[in-house]
């Protein structure tokens, strides 16, 4: 058990460039060189202060969105995000509304309507940080989620089974934590959930206002009580922290690893941010094998290069980059999100990271500072690039396979 | 020695990523497939819907020419497939093909229940499901998964052309590359000095113990991808035996041909031919269409012959829906039903098959579908490559020869 805590505790020892870049790099998407500084100044606390108190988004960028929406199309919705991404402001906020679009993953491909993607995304961004449980009410009632995963055909007498089924299996339980009869009940309690005119509707006379019986609990549950039924299983607060270590700290996490940090999450009233928190000041956040140890998704990778060469790339560019890589924004390719991890790269997809990587080579080669920022990557990533040109050692170091490690 | 994608797939493997694959389905598909030999498919989508009417002419029926009184082409000008159908007569190649037995025509194919969207038609065509809405991936894309699984190959489906990765080519295992430009993969290199660089910072070895695993990893990864890359552009350099008219279907299929020649080991591609959604001034349009598409056809079949390829390649042309059978008011037609299908190749059964459109029984105006489109895919599924099929439905017989 004092082991278990002991990871937790916060990290001990010096808060080095190499620290703060790790930290930076998976709290956030990208880090500039002079947020890297800033940092190691600042030391730990205060760069965690700083990273859970951000400041908000460009406000021309927030609503330069309401123009785009009106085009319909979902190249200008990827463009946009892309640029929120790359605009640096709030790196740890924009990385949890990846985290929740991958989580939660819902596809374009069928919801068709770019202003309901919109919303999600805003949703994500909006509770991201704070209280689970309100989260997963919220995307319960989100439209988008709605059309994705049928609300509208779930009717009493004709339950669909599409939105029960994956909020135990993907959103809050995981597999093997719930059964078949705990999935057709819940679908009859959500029964009338639906979407009309982009607004959730509840349509009372298709609900289903029989008794449910629902993890052995019986009653004439509907789909808030369903909710709150499913968020009191223990093994849901566990859920979202497995999904959170996964992602922030690049593994599957042991039971052990999971268990005191669910335990806090549930201490803290669900909020996301103090026990994010408290993976991003641990030990074992800090631990050499949590460094570098996981394949750089295409978002994470794009954004990095842009914010560490100092780049300005064009952000519909950048978005249409990533889908070559394997990641369209929006487009997740099923509710379970991408696979990630070693899933991102084949042929296709490597050359694809070459050909942008190349890119953006030629494009940093334009800084005057070119040649010192080659050497100064160079010696990070430890590639080796004798007596190349900048130009060529920057498309050696960003193509190198240590690169594309996060 | 480099280790193949095969092999770093299996190291997913070990990581539970997709356990589920190591089904005893994986042992039997890989007997099926090693029997198939080395056959491969190309997809050719024409998109916006190719009327079939004025493709293949059923120009003996009178209510042809009567709904149809200024795009009816005279029997005088097609080229004569049997008694009551001609081809039209940009489509000179494409009946060369169909008199050597190398062109099966399927008639009357669609949707069981049509849909004259064009977006809602393709996704049906394009992930084998009736409630499209509901598809996450295209059948195309699941049958390289299969291909995948049995055979070899560091790149199991290929999409060539500048649209986006086509529904049908989403797979689960597999996520198909793009290639833009028809002229093959130009893969950039700075420099000989760069290119060195690069392949000595795959070789060297790394000291942080932290990464040392998914570092190995993306080395192969990165290796195997470049070889991949070399190889596609030395293949699609090489000289064409054949005479290959200069448009970018052309192109596209010259490419495949030069990929499919050299054993590049893809074995599934997918190509489209844009424009036939011919609402208005339908004539001049369609002919120049047809004149590509019979044109590309033709020097492909005759490329692969030359390379003694022609009886392990089939292309399946196929189009969301056919056109309605009436011409509207601005001499073009508009979105209909039913409507041929093609498949070329020497190893097709060549001729017609199903039963030829009869347009004094048609359906709110439009073709009867007479043959689900699935049981085209199930045939070249099950009987062209030998792999399981799952769409439901029976695979249309005598197909191939």
């Amino acid at each position: 058990m004092t082991q278990a805590l002991e990871r937790w505790r916060p990290a001990r020892g010096e808060f080095d460039r190499a620290a703060a870049a790790h930290l930076l790099g998976r709290a956030g998407l990208g880090i500039s060189r002079q947020q890297l500084e800033r940092a190691v100044v600042n030391g730990l606390d205060a760069t965690l202060d700083a990273l859970f108190e951000e400041p908000e988004h460009d406000p021309t960028l927030l609503t330069s969105i309401d123009l785009l929406l009106g085009t319909g199309s979902i190249e200008s919705l990827q463009a946009w995000w892309m640029a929120l991404m790359l605009g640096g402001r709030a790196p740890l906020r924009e990385r949890l509304t990846l985290f929740w679009h991958d989580h939660f993953a819902t596809a374009w491909d069928k919801v068709r309507d770019t202003r309901l993607m919109h919303r999600q995304n805003a949703l994500f961004r909006k509770h991201g940080s704070g209280d689970f449980r309100v989260l997963l009410r919220e995307v319960a009632r989100d439209p988008a989620m709605l059309v994705w995963l049928d609300g509208n055909s779930n009717r009493k007498g004709h339950a669909n089974e599409n939105f029960a089924r994956e909020v135990m299996e993907l959103f809050a339980l995981g597999i093997g934590n719930y059964s078949e009869r705990d999935v057709s009940e819940a679908a009859r309690a959500f029964t009338g959930w639906g979407v009309d005119g982009r607004r959730f509707r509840f349509a009372a006379a298709d609900h289903d206002g029989g008794e449910k019986n629902l993890f052995g609990k019986v009653g004439r549950w509907d789909g808030d009580r369903a909710l709150e039924l499913i968020l009191a299983q223990p093994v849901c607060a566990r859920h979202v922290c497995r999904s959170l270590l996964q992602e922030y700290g690049g593994s599957a996490p042991t039971a052990a690893e999971v268990e005191p940090l669910a335990a806090e999450l549930v201490r803290n009233d669900w909020n996301i941010a103090p026990v994010l928190r408290t993976i991003l000041s641990s030990r074992w956040f800090f631990a050499p094998e949590r460094r570098a140890c996981r394949i750089a998704g295409p978002v994470e990778l794009v954004v990095r290069v842009q914010a560490r060469l100092e780049l300005s790339l064009a952000p519909a560019r950048a978005a249409a980059a990533c889908e070559s890589m394997g990641q369209a924004l929006f487009r997740p390719p099923s509710v379970k999100g991408w696979d990630g991890g070693r899933a991102w790269i084949n042929a296709g997809t490597w050359l694809a990271r070459h050909e942008y990587m190349v890119e953006l080579a030629r494009e940093a080669a334009r800084d005057e500072r070119a040649e010192a920022m080659a050497r100064e990557l160079a010696s990070e990533h430890a590639v080796e690039c004798g007596s190349l040109a900048p130009v060529e050692a920057m498309a050696t170091i960003l193509t190198s396979p240590q690169f594309h490690l996060a | 020695m480099p280790l193949t994608r095969r092999k770093f797939l299996i190291a997913g493997l070990e990581l539970g990523v997709a356990g589920s694959c190591l089904s005893p389905a994986l042992a039997a598909n890989r007997a099926v497939a090693s029997s198939s030999g080395e056959r491969s498919l190309v997809v050719l989508q024409l998109t916006g819907a190719n009327d079939g009417l004025n493709t293949v002419v059923p120009h003996r029926q009178h209510e042809y020419q009567r709904a149809r009184p200024t795009l009816a082409l005279p029997a005088s000008t097609l080229h004569r497939l049997d008694d009551d159908h001609g081809l039209h007569e940009s489509a000179a190649g494409l009946a060369e093909l169909y008199a050597e037995g190398a062109l099966a025509i399927v008639h009357g194919v669609g949707c069981p229940d049509p849909d004259r969207s064009h977006f809602r038609s393709m996704a049906i065509w394009h992930s084998a499901q009736l409630d499209a809405a509901q598809a996450e991936t295209g059948w195309v894309g699941r049958l390289a998964d299969r291909i995948d699984r049995a055979t070899e190959t560091e790149m199991p489906s290929l999409h060539i052309g500048a649209e986006a990765l086509p529904l049908a080519m989403r797979g689960r295992r597999w996520f198909a590359p793009t290639l833009r430009d028809p002229n093959g993969l130009q893969l950039t290199s700075l420099s000989t000095r760069h290119a060195e660089c690069r392949a000595s910072a795959l070789e060297r070895p790394h000291s942080e113990p932290a990464s040392r695993e998914e570092l190995a990893f993306l080395r192969e990864a990165a290796r195997t991808s470049y070889a991949t890359a070399e190889r596609m552009q030395g293949l699609a350099s090489r000289a064409d035996s054949v005479a290959y008219p200069t448009h970018e279907l052309a192109r596209k299929l010259r490419l495949v041909a030069r990929l499919l020649g050299g054993g590049f080991g893809t074995r599934v591609y997918y190509v489209t031919h844009d424009g036939y959604d011919t609402h208005a001034r339908q004539a001049p349009a369609h002919a120049a269409l047809l004149s590509e598409l019979s044109g590309a056809l033709h020097a492909f079949q005759r490329d692969l012959a030359a390379m003694g390829r022609d009886r392990e390649v089939l292309v399946l042309v196929f189009s969301e829906f056919g056109r309605r059978v009436e011409e509207n008011g601005s001499r073009g037609t508009d979105h209909g039903a039913g409507a041929p299908v093609f498949l070329v190749g020497s190893g097709v059964r060549g001729g017609m098959h199903g039963v030829a459109p009869d347009l004094s029984r048609l359906v709110d105006g439009d073709l009867r579908v007479d043959v689900d489109f699935r049981s085209i895919y199930a045939a070249i599924e099950r009987h062209w490559f030998g792999v399981e099929s799952h769409h439901g439905v029976a695979p249309m017989a005598n197909l191939f020869a």
